[in-house]
């Protein structure tokens, strides 16, 4: 049996080196593949992280940065709750300033869970490979519940306290326009109008009125 | 006496079908037996890689295109209502890797190649060929159906894989000429929605596809009883039941990659 350059072996050849080709491509372009070289693990810790997954993407300033690849949970050390430790990897050139801010935060409709890490200010001192990001805990569903619950009794108590206000104060402009006070009598009335009106009329005919000295009158009579 | 005859049906079917799988299962170990004995009749592999691989590529890629195109086409129209057009792109490139590109591929083989070799080995049966081949002394199976075996169980990863990038080519011909998505960011997409996972288990599965359609069609071949009226029933069988096993072996592969190994 010859092991010749027949056609035969160049067409099933050409059709195998191209399949090994799309192969190779592929793994080089799936998502898994494309960061593994070039990523560095962060561990980020939490007290409730509100149901993050592994495959949860982790953002930088909104931006893409690598993914979640484990979820653990620590046990509780003297005095402390136990924690949630996620181990994320982040792309290499990517530095993350350790007064950073990070936070689980919701995607889309579907309400997919990620990480959301708003950059600090530090411009010198970077989180190293392996270091620690503890987040800030996002509030669990039922504890926004309740608090939503105490925010509208609250609510309800100042509600009640402005009706109770705008009871009075309907009252009082009943009263006013019932011409009742002083107030009313200001508004509604015409009695000052009228006595206005007279003093206007009477200035007008007789101007020198204005000019007439009060104080020194009694004195000459 | 009607009653008693349907009963005599269904335990003749129940029995032929006991015979089937004991005959499958025996021919299964003797292939695998006679593939790990020495001497490999390379050639005979390569010939049979051609005519399952190589000439099977124009009509797999067609269809997996067409496949991308209809998919992406009817996706669309929801996805444009709810206003994400942008999953379109790993809802193609997921469902056609895991699951559409190996299982037409592997259809589309056992209509074309599994017919072949079933109405070849049928002929050759008929004919009295195979008795010819024992008598000189060349084991049938060696002869016949490991060439067959092995070239369908190597090509079909191959042709999945083809059918695999065409898909989505497909899917991203309609996301950028039909619905403005950028090219850069389909493939951009497509690929982050992708698992290493999800090609293993698709490439995976289509090994035993490519297995089970050798298999089942040289055991159909085998089989034939009657002349040339025995080799057409045989090849309609061989394709059926290539058909069954391959949708029912797919639905175990997947209960198993995803929900009892996730």
């Amino acid at each position: 049996m010859t092991f010749g350059k027949s056609k035969l072996e160049l067409k099933v050849g050409i059709f195998v080196f191209i399949g090994i080709l799309i192969l190779v491509v592929f793994v080089l372009l799936i998502g898994d593949f494309k960061n593994i070289f070039s990523t560095y693990k962060i561990n980020f810790t939490f007290s409730f992280v509100n149901g993050v997954r592994v495959g949860a993407p982790v953002r930088f300033a909104g931006v893409d940065i690598g993914d979640i690849r484990e979820v653990g949970i620590m046990p509780s050390s003297n005095g402390n709750n136990p924690k949630v430790r996620l181990v994320g990897w982040i792309k290499q050139d990517i530095k993350i300033p350790v007064d950073s801010s990070v936070w689980v935060n919701t995607l889309g409709l579907l309400g997919e869970k990620y990480i959301e890490i708003m950059p600090g200010k530090d411009a010198v001192n970077f989180i190293p490979y392996n270091g620690e990001l503890s987040g800030n805990d996002p509030m669990a569903t039922q504890e926004m519940g309740e608090l939503a619950k105490s925010i509208a009794v609250k609510l309800d108590g100042v509600l009640v306290g402005v009706k109770d206000l705008s009871k009075n104060i309907d009252d009082g402009i009943e009263r006013i326009k019932r011409q009742e006070g002083s107030l009313g009598k200001l508004i509604y009335g015409d009695k000052i109008y009228a006595d206005l009106e007279s003093l206007v009329s009477d200035i007008k005919a007789h101007p020198w009125k204005l000019f007439w000295k009060t104080k020194d009158k009694p004195q000459k009579k | 006496m009607k009653l008693k005859y349907t009963f005599h049906i269904l335990g003749a079917k129940f029995i032929s079908f006991i015979y089937f799988l004991g005959g499958l299962t025996y021919l299964t170990f003797q292939t695998f037996y006679q593939a790990l004995k020495p001497p490999l009749k390379r050639r005979r592999i390569f010939e049979q890689a051609k005519k399952a691989g190589v000439d099977s590529l124009p009509i797999v890629s067609l269809i997996s295109f067409f496949i991308g195109v209809i998919f992406a086409f009817q996706i669309s129209y929801l996805m444009t209502r709810l206003g994400s057009e942008m999953y379109i792109a790993s809802i193609v490139a997921l469902s056609i890797v895991r699951e559409l590109g190996p299982v037409i591929t592997a259809l589309v083989v056992a209509g074309r190649v599994g017919a072949a070799i079933t109405a070849e080995i049928g002929s050759m049966q008929v004919t009295e060929q195979v008795d010819a081949l024992s008598t000189l002394a060349t084991n049938p199976i060696k002869y016949l159906v490991v060439p067959r075996f092995i070239a369908l169980g190597l090509m079909l990863p191959i042709l999945t894989l083809y059918a695999d990038i065409v898909g989505i080519l497909g899917g991203w011909l309609i996301c950028v000429f039909k619905l403005g998505i950028t090219s850069s960011m389909y493939w951009n997409i497509a690929t982050e929605a992708l698992r290493f996972k999800d090609l293993i288990t698709g490439l995976s599965k289509t090994i035993v596809f490519g297995m089970l359609i050798a298999l089942v069609s040289c055991y159909q071949g085998f089989n034939v009883e009657g002349g040339a009226e025995g080799v057409g029933k045989a090849t309609t069988k061989s394709v059926v039941v290539s058909f069954i096993l391959i949708i029912a072996f797919d639905c175990f592969f997947t209960a198993l990659f995803y929900f009892i190994f996730p």
